[in-house]
């Protein structure tokens, strides 16, 4: 019998899909084009979403909670040359799932909503929602497949649906190239994605993670360590690509050509976490090699796009940028070994950061499709919740104490700290040093932007009049309602008033779980919160060569225990003593590392909480008091600063040139190959078959000839002799007695000369 | 009889000879169907002579049967000849025999 459990999650799996098949059929049949189908199927897998995170997280609140189910799809038998090939596909719920669950059908919903009344008179308004369907079920299914095969088929289903979104407004070329760009290079991440599953697959003889974990621990992993350092980053692969980490992260600030809702549900809250949860879940397996790789690419990330994010004038590229460099962090986070840290930070952004980008979707709104902070300012007025909530988010993505990004930022930055420390090794102090930077860069891009959006005076009349109709109709569309309003209105907001209320409730409840309460009693510490409870750093299950320095304290610790719920569990205990975390392993409280690295990993991120918190809050405080100083105080002038470090501001408004790279080497490289590809099958290919062709028509002509000369010529001929010679003889018979006489006579003559000859001799 | 042993058999067909040649000759090259007719009559005595000529030197009383029959069917060979010269003359409005050549078709 199957856990109800499972059966519940399987029917909040199928119901998006049911609102994507319904709507795609027959959104013109129904009125106001369906909407109501795909808010009240979205609003009914919420409730069963929420119905098993009651379940699970408040009722059993086991952090080794886990239902599974799985059954045999494909059985191909014993495959010659693979050995016994049998797919299986499966459920498993544990409290990631359970809490990804929630996450992404609330989200999904709340999109859903605000979209009624941002999308509302689009001509292909239906089909939107039906897109939004079949994507919410291919996340859903990313967030509860148990096997690599699976999770593979709704990623690629995933990277479909991102597609069909970000070319919504496929008329336009801007849309249709960042569709396409989306696509063609979470591509490239998937190619490596699919070999890592197949040296594992290859292995083992099965997809589903469990065995794969199991096989592992027990040694069965018959090829080096390289190899399976090698998996693990192919692995990783895939979260590049649609995590949109650096090198493939140029997709994600271009797919900001989707509707903002989409920004928000695909491209800051759910898509892009797909990757993150995708190595969180095959954490265990990845080793200490490429774990290191993982935590570089992850700080390069953020560091990088946090560097983008601060010249960018468009509102959604800012945020865009901010995305992956949070993106980064969490990346950074699962490659130093921050587990929990990272999939928490994975959770709190996908509220705050959806909170932002539906945020500025009502200012787009609101500003008649205006997407340049240059021309706004002021607005803070006329939209008040938008500002509230707005701000809220901004707070929580700088990292302000008191709200949920603080937490789990510092807790990311606290493990990056306890990495470096733990590796000993001067290039590792890199990974911190980025991250705080970033950390101090996300402040500043996020408080110039409140600035320039909220505060100071409006700005629309500066606009140059030859820009406006090149920037109008960014994110717009002809048929839009709000179009009538005209875009004469140069000066005061005339036209800006605040959203509706489809548009403003999402708004609130995304900020409200912008803050710390939602996650944890303690403001100061997300460790101590449910969600670091329930999902602990799992051990790994790669036997790591050579211990690091800590193998003494694992040797006399005999096992060691992550403070994460040790301090829930002995409050009296002061955070950070070795003593404490040997009391309570010995009480066998929380995750206990067999792996020393892991351990000291862990003990050093409770080492590291409040320098970390001490250093964030120092970052924090600088980024904004810089954005004050420049954009409130208006005490350094941006421009006369950007036309100082000219080369540097370039570098970074032209996004550190990587489009312009991309176009040097890959694109222009590709169409090189096409072209002497091109060039080969045209010269080469078709020479020879052209050749083959010609000696084929000679050979014909030859044989042409011979028919025509000799056979032709025999038949030919003979009939011209038997004309000839007809023709010679017709001329002894004139018709006339006479001539026929003297012949006869002439005969008769010859026969008597015969005759006397033969006489005379 | 003298006279006629100077007269031999050679000056009999050699007379014979010259005739049939003139007679052969009128017919190969005369126009007029009617001087062919008288041509081809002279053929016909040319052989007479030869069977007169051979009947008295054989001594037989054949030759000269035979040239009566020929006397007489050369009469019948005119009346026909004649009546197709008419038949020609009525078809052709002509008795030149060179301008007479439907039979080449």
């Amino acid at each position: 019998m199957m856990h109800s459990l499972i059966q519940l999650s399987i029917i909040v799996l199928l119901l998006p899909l049911l609102s994507f098949v319904v709507l795609i059929f027959f959104n013109r049949r129904l009125p106001r084009m369906g909407d109501f189908v795909g808010v009240g199927l979205l609003g009914t897998a919420f409730a069963i979403s929420c119905s098993i995170f009651w379940t699970v997280i408040v009722q059993h609140y086991d952090p080794a909670f886990r239902v599974a189910w799985d059954f045999t799809w494909l059985d191909f038998g014993n495959v010659p040359g693979v050995g016994p090939l049998v797919v299986k596909m499966g459920i498993v719920i544990d409290n990631l799932t359970a809490i990804m669950l929630a996450m992404v059908t609330l989200i999904s919903l709340l999109v859903h909503l605000y979209s009624t009344g941002y999308m509302a008179g689009d001509k292909n308004y239906g089909r939107f929602f039906a897109y939004l369907g079949i994507f919410t079920f291919s996340m859903l299914g990313i967030v509860l497949s148990d096997n690599l095969f699976s999770i593979y088929m709704f990623w690629e289903l995933v990277g479909l649906s991102s597609y069909l979104l970000i070319g919504f407004y496929f008329e336009k070329d801007s849309a249709a190239d960042a569709q396409k760009k989306a696509f063609l290079t979470n591509r490239v991440g998937d190619i490596g994605m699919w070999l890592g599953i197949l040296i594992l697959y290859s292995q083992f003889h099965t997809f589903g993670y469990q065995e794969i974990f199991q096989n592992i621990a027990a040694g069965k992993f018959t090829l080096s360590n390289g190899w399976l350092t090698a998996a693990g980053i192919l692995l990783f692969f895939g979260c590049v690509g649609k995590s949109a980490q650096f090198p493939l992260h140029v997709w994600l600030p271009d797919a900001m050509e989707g509707p903002t809702p989409v920004s928000a549900l695909i491209h800051a809250a759910t898509m892009v976490a797909a990757g993150v949860y995708f190595v969180g879940r095959i954490f265990v397996i990845l080793t200490p090699d490429a774990l290191h790789y993982i935590a570089f690419i992850g700080a390069v990330t953020a560091f990088m796009s946090a560097t983008i994010a601060i010249t960018q004038h468009d509102i959604k590229r800012v945020l865009a940028y901010s995305t992956v460099s949070q993106l980064g962090y969490m990346v950074m986070g699962l490659g130093v070994g921050a587990y929990s840290a990272a999939l928490f930070h994975l959770l709190t952004h996908a509220f705050f950061k959806a909170c932002l980008f539906l945020g500025s979707g009502a200012i787009i709104h609101a500003m008649h499709h205006e997407q340049d902070m240059r021309w706004m300012g002021g607005l803070r007025k006329n939209m008040p919740w938008t500002f509230a909530t707005f701000s809220i988010a901004t707070l929580a993505l700088a990292g302000l104490p008191l709200t949920s990004g603080f937490m789990s930022k510092d807790a990311i930055l606290a493990g990056a700290l306890a990495f470096a420390n733990v590796e000993g090794g001067g290039i590792f102090y890199l990974i911190p040093v980025l991250g705080f930077g970033s950390a101090m860069m996300t402040a500043f891009y996020m408080g110039r932007q409140v600035w320039l959006v909220f505060f100071g005076e409006s700005r629309t009349h500066l606009k140059p009049a030859d820009e406006h109709h090149d920037e109008h109709g960014h994110d717009a569309h002809a048929s839009h309602g709000h179009d009538d309003h005209g875009h004469d209105e140069h000066g005061a907001h005339h036209g800006v008033h605040e959203v509706g209320w489809v548009m403003r409730a999402p708004l609130v409840i995304l900020a409200t779980l912008s803050t710390f309460f939602v996650f944890s009693t303690d403001p100061l510490d997300g460790a101590k919160g449910w969600f670091m409870h329930l999902v602990p750093t799992p051990s790994t299950v790669v036997k790591s060569a050579e211990a690091p320095k800590a193998a003494a304290l694992a040797v006399t610790g005999g096992r060691l225990l992550a403070e994460a719920s040790t301090d829930t569990a002995h409050p009296a205990v002061v955070a950070g003593h070795a003593e404490a975390v040997h009391g309570a392993a010995a009480e066998g409280h929380g995750p206990v590392f067999t792996d020393p690295r892991q351990a000291e990993l862990a003990h050093e991120a409770h080492a590291n909480h409040y320098t970390a918190i001490y250093l964030s809050s120092g970052m924090l405080v600088l980024g904004i008091g810089l954005a004050l100083i420049v954009y409130a105080f208006k005490m350094i002038d941006p421009a006369r600063t950007a036309e100082a470090i000219r080369p540097l501001y370039l570098y970074s408004f032209n996004k550190w040139y990587w489009d312009e790279i991309y176009d040097a080497t890959l694109i222009k490289g590709s169409m090189l190959l096409s072209r002497s590809l091109a060039w080969f099958d045209s010269n080469v290919v078709d020479g020879i078959v052209n050749g083959v062709g010609t000696v084929y028509r000679k050979i014909a002509f030859a044989n042409g000839s011979f028919d025509k000369y000799v056979v032709d010529g025999l038949v030919n001929f003979t009939a011209f002799f038997v004309q000839t010679s007809g023709a010679v003889m017709r001329k002894i018979q004139t018709g006339k007695v006479q001539t026929y006489l003297v012949m006869v006579m002439v005969a008769v003559l010859g026969y008597f000369a015969v005759y006397l000859i033969q006489l005379m001799k | 009889m003298e006279m006629f042993t100077a007269i031999g058999l050679n000056h009999f067909l050699t007379i014979s000879a010259i005739l049939f040649s003139l007679g052969m000759y009128a017919v190969m090259t005369r126009k007029n169907a009617i001087v062919i007719l008288m041509g081809v009559e002279l053929i016909m005595n040319a052989a007479n002579i030869n069977f007169l000529t051979f009947s008295k030197y054989n001594g037989g009383m054949e030759g000269v049967m035979i040239s009566l029959f020929v006397i007489v069917l050369a009469a019948a060979e005119a009346a026909v000849a004649l009546a197709i010269v008419i038949n020609i003359f009525k078809t052709f409005k002509t008795v030149d025999v060179s301008s007479v050549d439907t039979m080449k078709e």
